[in-house]
């Protein structure tokens, strides 16, 4: 895997990269970007630039995260003197910090009361609104969440962010259709990304595992993600598992009502020698994927343990 | 074969440290000047108000499903788009729905556009002050001096690029003039202020100029109508023929993975 750096994090960290990451603080809080000199000189001797300020909030993130609450403090602090109290970002990173000190509900609560009165005075911060809903969902309060995220992506429905969020927590309260309708707005804003398809497959895959029109959707979408990126994992998990459903149901309704689906539905079901062949050939590359990553081999670990884990056991369930 | 005859003319040396030096110096510092005071007078940008954010983005959804329709099966495709032809025509993401209909004001009663105007005036008068008044001491204190002559030959045509202000016929054109630096230093010290002060600097006005000849590439100008664009972009997803891109991706991705 790539070297992770504060100054271009990868979208998703997990917990040892985050660790690594947020051990970098101590030579960084050790040097101050800003000059201590004053007023004219500091102009001419200050080392900042836009990139030292995106190393120190993606800091911020990591400190967090991994419970180091003294630098992340003291880096909110540098950030507050740099950008002032009321700097949209800042305000967000205080909530951040805010709710990552907070000891219970109680506290949580209050936060959200901060956040309200935030928004009152200034509704168009949207960091804002979506720590409230991250706190809502804290609180466990998944209905109000979705009303907040609503409301959010009415003002902004070009927030792929919130989009996603939406989606998982429709989904999280078995609201399949909006949790789709969610993930293909997702789907708009970024029409390449091959987890946002493989997203919208295993939605339709889970909304009813057993109709036809849900399974081919899902099917296709899987497919989809999988001729964007060659080696998703996912992907190819997802298509097997949907292959595997749909051979039976399709081989059902070709010899019995072939007919009827075609006739009610615009989208027609995938053949039944194209499934078979996709079914094989997922198969044979998972099993591939899950070959090379037991032995190690360079350019095959970058894989997520835990999926090439349950390819294993989808390979072996038969 | 007679060489031509290479022109000498001997100069004082202190015109280079009393003159070109000094010109230089002086440039440079007036572009730094400049850089800061542009960031002073830079008021920063102001902030919309939720409805407008919102009428704003809700286009960029508009033309996000339009360019990005062949992601959706063609069922969720036509429901979205009904949905949005018919906001659209209804004007349901305008940010004040009142005026529908009703001709623009005048940009000029508007507060907000004169803000604009008086910071692009800001920015004219931080180039032109100080240009007219440096213009104005070198005429006034260097001007017919011949200071320094370029260590290659030139064809006759730059001239009346390096020798303004010194009107002789003769003179190579080796040799260049105060004033005549004066304007090499005005247009040539961009790459001497991105090293001081960094690449996106406000020092040099020529930037300043191409950045101000496309102003209002944004997408909604403030002197568009909101409604027109939604209207018509309600037009562009009644007319899009919609091709859904996950059809017959089974058979193209078997075709491409047994290749």
């Amino acid at each position: 895997m790539a070297q992770a750096n504060l100054l271009s994090p990868p979208s998703q960290i997990p917990p040892p990269v985050a660790l690594q990451l947020s051990q970098k603080a101590p030579p960084i809080l050790a040097a101050p970007p800003t000059s201590s000199l004053p007023w004219p000189l500091s102009l001419l001797f200050t080392r900042e630039t836009p990139e030292s300020w995106a190393i120190h909030e993606n800091l911020f993130l990591a400190s967090i995260r991994t419970g180091d609450d003294a630098s992340a403090r003291q880096i909110l602090d540098r950030l507050t003197a740099r950008f002032g109290e009321d700097n949209e970002r800042i305000v967000t990173m205080h909530g951040i910090y805010e709710e990552a000190l907070a000891k219970d509900d109680k506290a949580l609560e209050r936060i959200f009361e901060a956040y309200e009165k935030i928004l009152r005075d200034d509704p168009t911060n949207f960091g804002v609104r979506k720590r409230r809903v991250a706190v809502l969902k804290s609180l466990g309060r998944t209905a109000d969440a979705i009303t907040a995220l609503t409301v959010l992506v009415e003002n902004s429905p070009i927030d792929a962010e919130a989009w996603a969020e939406l989606s998982e927590l429709y989904a999280g309260v078995g609201a399949w259709g909006q949790a789709i309708f969610s993930m293909e707005e997702v789907l708009l804003i970024m029409p390449n990304s091959w987890s946002a398809h493989a997203q919208v497959a295993t939605l339709h895959y889970l909304s009813s595992p057993t109709s036809l029109p849900a399974l081919s959707l899902a099917l296709r979408h899987f497919a989809r993600s999988v001729e964007l990126n060659e080696y998703y994992l996912r992907g190819y998990y997802g298509l097997k598992l949907v292959a595997e459903k749909l051979i039976p149901l399709l081989s059902d309704s070709s010899s019995s009502n072939a007919k009827r689906n075609t006739d009610d539905d615009d989208v027609p079901p995938p053949n039944l020698a194209s499934v078979k062949k996709l079914d094989e050939l997922a198969t044979s590359k998972l099993a591939e994927i899950v070959r090379q990553y037991g032995s190690g081999k360079k350019g095959w670990t970058g894989f997520d343990e835990a999926e090439v884990i349950a390819a294993r056991e989808l390979l072996d369930r038969k | 074969m007679a060489q031509p005859v290479v022109q000498t003319i001997h100069r004082d040396p202190a015109l280079f440290w009393w003159i070109l030096l000094p010109i230089t110096v002086v440039m440079i510092l007036t572009g730094i000047l400049r850089h800061y005071a542009m960031i002073l007078l830079q008021n920063a940008p102001k902030k919309l108000a939720l409805p407008q954010i919102r009428q704003q983005r809700a286009l960029v959804r508009g033309i996000n499903l339009r360019a990005n329709a062949n992601v959706l099966s063609p069922t969720s495709f036509q429901a979205r788009k009904a949905y949005m032809v018919s906001a659209y025509q209804e004007g349901k993401f305008l940010a004040d729905p009142e005026s529908r209909g009703k001709p623009r004001p005048n940009p000029m009663s508007d507060p907000a556009t004169m803000e604009g105007m008086m910071g692009m005036m800001k920015g004219n008068m931080a180039m032109m002050i100080p240009q007219t008044l440096i213009m104005g001491w070198i005429n006034a204190f260097f001007s017919g001096f011949v200071i320094m002559k370029l260590p290659f030959p030139l064809t006759p045509q730059f001239k009346s690029m390096l020798q303004s202000g010194v009107g002789t016929r003769d003179l190579d054109v080796r040799w260049v003039s105060s004033l005549s630096w004066y304007f090499l230093t005005l247009f040539g010290l961009q790459p001497v202020y991105n090293f001081i002060l960094g690449s996106n600097n406000s020092a040099n006005q020529v930037t300043q100029q191409m950045a101000m000849a496309n102003p209002g590439a944004g997408l909604m100008g403030p002197e568009q109508d909101p409604d027109k664009l939604f209207l018509n972009e309600a037009e562009n997803l009644e007319v899009l023929e919609h091709r859904w891109i996950l059809d017959g991706v089974e058979d193209r991705l078997v075709a491409k993975l047994t290749s």
